[in-house]
């Protein structure tokens, strides 16, 4: 009997707690919506997504430069992440001995603690003379922005792509190796495929980790708000056009900064949300 | 037990096999003879799928194995000949405990093999498919299905599919480790007409926790107990007349 | 403000709460300090960061004080001192015409100073062509003065553009001493500091960028503009052109707590802590 009531009274709590989260995040969507819809609304809802000038202070707000930044720089990431990323997952998971991998795995996993402004200073310090020497250009640049997000997304990805294969049972690799495979065969042709779905996924929570990141990128990407024609021009993505002018913005361009926030979380809500669709999927 | 007529498809001489310090056979001697079904009984953990696996090296895989002695396929050694692995078992199958089936579709499943020894020609491949199928009985129930994913269908056609995923690599041998165990009555009967059909053209060594299979199913019987062979006979010699008195009792034990 | 905004759904949910526990303390703090009322600066976010530093400063000599320095923008100083909403307006430029009964006083100034790599053959650059060159009608630096190096390798001599964000006060001041209301070209690199604007310039070398003339160091070299160098003395004449004062604004003259923190800004530690912020002191300091 009582046993029955705390039962009760912790699923209470529990639900209590788990709506108060879910109403929490609500209040920031709602709150960043407020804020930001009038702005767009009141420009244009075209003129503010399609329109290619930003300059807020007088009165034009035009983000689709770092909308197309932000797809560019975050594509262009998943280019260098996912070979290099999967690449490890499969040798931690299938190739390394035991030993090595334990030693490994955290040695990634520390990458994912490294504070994103050091990921920004490296870059100013190595990556942007190099490409400004090498290529041309300013050197700050789209190429910058996208192999600094290649490399910090790595932890994400790898850690989810090997949990993915890891998860693979043991049978189809057997299997696969009973028929006269090699390894690297079944590899390929079944444990890859049998993890695709949480390899899908990896690559989605990797893509949103690039979206989302903010530092590193400001500190490399060289903010002009254009679209760049090449990969050694400037850009400016979302996140980077909030976090450089919160600082100072008032009235209007501040509201225009949120509104440059509800496009953000938009484009985070999709990608996790197909993330999210992924995994369910790959666990029936 | 009388001497072989014919050359043995596999000639185990002093195999011993160690699981780190665990020693996990011993002093293993055993001819496995062409187009006969072997059984392999013994109680849990006295090394029947151990022993399997050795056949087909799949205990290479595994960190920390040793064996000493050594396994003949047709006259030449599996490890110091020229056979590497791969080739090994291309030509000595094997069907799981638990069917595998790969999350493909029925035809990849079969297909997966031949492909993945380079034959891309999808009219070869849907001639070894169906063929492959035939032998396995399986044909008639999923040659509408083949595009299915292989994973719906009944346990006891999964592992019928398991055991044409290997035809099509058309191996000598076959190995199954308690191939039933997963299935109902009527489709371990199915599999045992099937490996009655495959014996003329294959050699079939089965592991087998189930007494009446073994004795329905196989020619010849190996009694294995702790990691020694204690007996090998015509299934019937060892079934009715066991010359070990520790083969009685667990044969009686079992079946009484 | 927090450059992780947005950063993430997750970062943005840490940030509203740390504001609401930032906004809860500020409430729960009001009333403290013996119930005193707190002197209000608001206006120029320019002067705002220099406001705050001596705030820190005045506020330890006089514990019995407390100093709440707001931005909002020069306009916004001005309309709040003369409606009283602030007791002391901050504004980093001149009074206009029509804006009567406001008692100006400098407390700082700020000369934008164009900026470029040390081996820069270029000394001065003209309005005009600072114009021309943040418009981006001018692209390459052989444009400017002839070929930068003996290399004919045009390439190699495309101006690399550095400029301050929207709503910056040194990107104000830059565009209203130069620009004259044409656009500086998106294509520009932006930063948010004057530190990286510095770094950047002084490790690439095509890069022009301004800064505040206190921030200018070694790395990089300053330009002339219009033939005239920025120093103490040219930007306190008024002949450096690309100068604004910063005017803490009392209606009528400053008396009371506002003008014991005015006194406080003038004397000889107020101006350190400006030099301390980069700008220009307004009294010669002993050194
Ligand atoms: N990978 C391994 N590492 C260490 N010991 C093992 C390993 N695999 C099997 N063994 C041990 O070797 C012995 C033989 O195992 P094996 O799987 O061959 O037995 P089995 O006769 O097939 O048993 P069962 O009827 O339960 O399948 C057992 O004692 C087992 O614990
Ligand atoms: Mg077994």
């Amino acid at each position: 009997m009582t046993v029955a009531r705390r039962e009760k009274a912790i699923e209470r709590a529990l639900l209590v707690s788990a709506l108060s989260a879910v109403s929490m995040l609500a209040l920031i969507a709602a709150f960043i919506l407020i804020e930001g819809a009038p702005v767009m609304l009141r420009h244009g809802i075209s003129s503010f997504l399609a329109g290619t000038r930003w300059a807020p202070t007088k009165g034009s707000f035009g983000i689709l430069p770092m909308i197309v930044a932000s797809v560019v720089v975050t594509l262009g990431a998943m280019v260098i992440a996912v070979p290099l990323g999967l690449s490890c997952a499969v040798f931690l998971a299938e190739i390394a001995p035991r030993r090595a991998a334990n030693f490994l795995r955290p040695a990634i996993q520390l990458l994912a603690g490294i504070p994103s402004v050091v990921y920004g200073f490296v870059g100013i310090l190595f990556l942007v003379p190099l490409i400004r020497e090498n290529l041309g250009g300013p050197g700050l640049s789209v190429l910058a922005a996208v192999v600094i997000l290649g490399v910090m997304v790595l932890p994400t990805l790898i850690g989810i792509a090997e949990d993915a294969i890891e998860a693979v049972p043991r049978t189809y690799k057997e299997g696969a190796l009973a028929l006269g495979c090699t390894h690297a065969q079944a590899i390929r042709r079944v444990i890859l495929p049998a993890a695709r779905g949480g390899i899908i996924a990896a690559v989605i929570l990797a893509m949103g980790r690039a979206v989302g990141e903010t530092m590193a990128v400001i500190m490399v990407i060289g903010n002009a708000a254009i679209i760049p024609c090449s990969v050694l021009d400037p850009a400016r993505t979302l996140t980077s056009n909030i976090a450089l002018e919160m600082g100072y913005a008032a009235g209007d361009h501040q509201k225009a900064l949120f509104a440059t926030g509800v496009v953000l979380f938009a484009f985070i809500m999709v990608l996790n949300s197909i993330a999210t669709m992924r995994i369910v999927r790959g666990r029936r | 037990m009388e001497e072989p007529t014919v050359e043995p498809k596999i000639a185990v001489r002093g195999l011993d096999l160690y699981y780190g310090r665990f020693h996990a056979l011993k002093n293993i001697d055993l001819d496995v003879r062409p187009n006969t079904i072997t059984a392999i009984i013994g109680p849990s953990g006295c090394g029947k799928s151990t022993l399997l696996r050795t056949f087909n090296r799949m205990n290479d895989l595994i960190t920390g194995v040793r064996v000493d002695g050594s396994v003949r396929l047709d006259g030449q050694d599996i490890w110091t000949g020229s056979l590497t692995p791969v080739q090994l078992r291309r030509r000595v199958g094997m069907v799981f405990q638990r069917p595998n089936p790969f999350p493909l579709s029925v035809f990849d499943n079969v297909a997966f093999g031949p492909r993945a020894h380079g034959q891309r020609n999808r009219r070869v491949l849907e001639e070894l498919v169906e063929e492959s199928l035939r032998g396995a009985r399986l044909w008639d129930e999923v040659r509408d299905r083949l595009n299915q994913p292989a994973t719906e269908l009944s346990l006891g056609a999964q592992q019928r599919l398991c055991v044409a995923r290997l035809l099509a690599v058309r191996p000598d041998v076959i190995l199954l480790d308690e191939p039933c165990s997963a299935l109902d009555p009527v489709s371990t009967l199915a599999i045992e007409s099937l490996m009655r059909e495959l014996q003329d053209r294959y050699t079939i060594v089965i592991v087998t926790h189930n007494m009446q299979q073994a004795a329905r199913a196989s020619d010849e019987s190996v009694y294995m107990l702790l990691g020694e062979i204690i007996e090998h006979g015509p299934t019937s010699q060892v079934f009715t007349n066991p010359k070990d008195s520790r083969t009685e009792q667990y044969i009686t034990g079992r079946l009484g | 403000m927090s450059k992780g905004l947005g950063h993430s759904t997750r970062a943005v949910s840490a940030s509203w709460l740390a504001a609401a526990i930032v906004v809860a303390m500020a409430l729960a703090g009001c009333g403290g300090r013996g119930g005193r009322r707190a002197l209000v600066l608001a206006g120029s976010t320019s002067v705002q960061p220099v406001a705050e530093l001596i705030a820190e400063h005045y506020e330890v000599e006089h514990p019995h004080h407390s100093v709440n320095v707001q931005g909002g923008g020069s306009t916004a100083g001005v309309r709040a001192a003369l409606e009283g909403a602030a007791d002391i307006g901050m504004s980093s430029r001149a009074l206009k015409p029509d804006e009567v009964g406001l008692e100006p006083i400098v407390v700082a100034r700020d000369a934008v100073v164009l900026i470029v790599h040390p081996s820069n053959r270029t000394t001065d650059l003209t309005p005009e062509q600072v114009r021309a060159i943040y418009t981006g009608r001018i692209t390459h630096w052989s444009d400017v003065t002839g070929p930068k190096w003996s290399s004919d390798d045009r390439r190699d001599d495309i101006i690399t553009l550095v400029t301050r964000e929207e709503g910056s006060g040194t990107r104000s001041a830059f565009e209203e001493g130069v620009m004259a209301k044409a656009d500086i070209t998106p294509r520009a690199l932006v930063q948010d500091s004057t530190g990286t604007v510095r770094a950047i310039v002084a490790s690439d070398p095509n890069a022009i960028g301004y800064i505040s003339l206190g921030m200018v160091s070694s790395e990089v070299r300053a330009l002339t503009y219009g033939g005239v160098q920025a120093t103490e003395e040219t930007v306190e004449e008024g002949t450096y052109a690309l100068a604004r004062p910063f005017l803490l604004l009392t209606r009528g003259a400053p008396s009371g707590e506002a003008g014991q923190f005015i006194r406080f800004a003038l004397s000889d530690e107020g101006q350190q802590l400006v030099v301390r912020a980069g700008y220009l002191p307004v009294r010669r300091l002993d050194p």
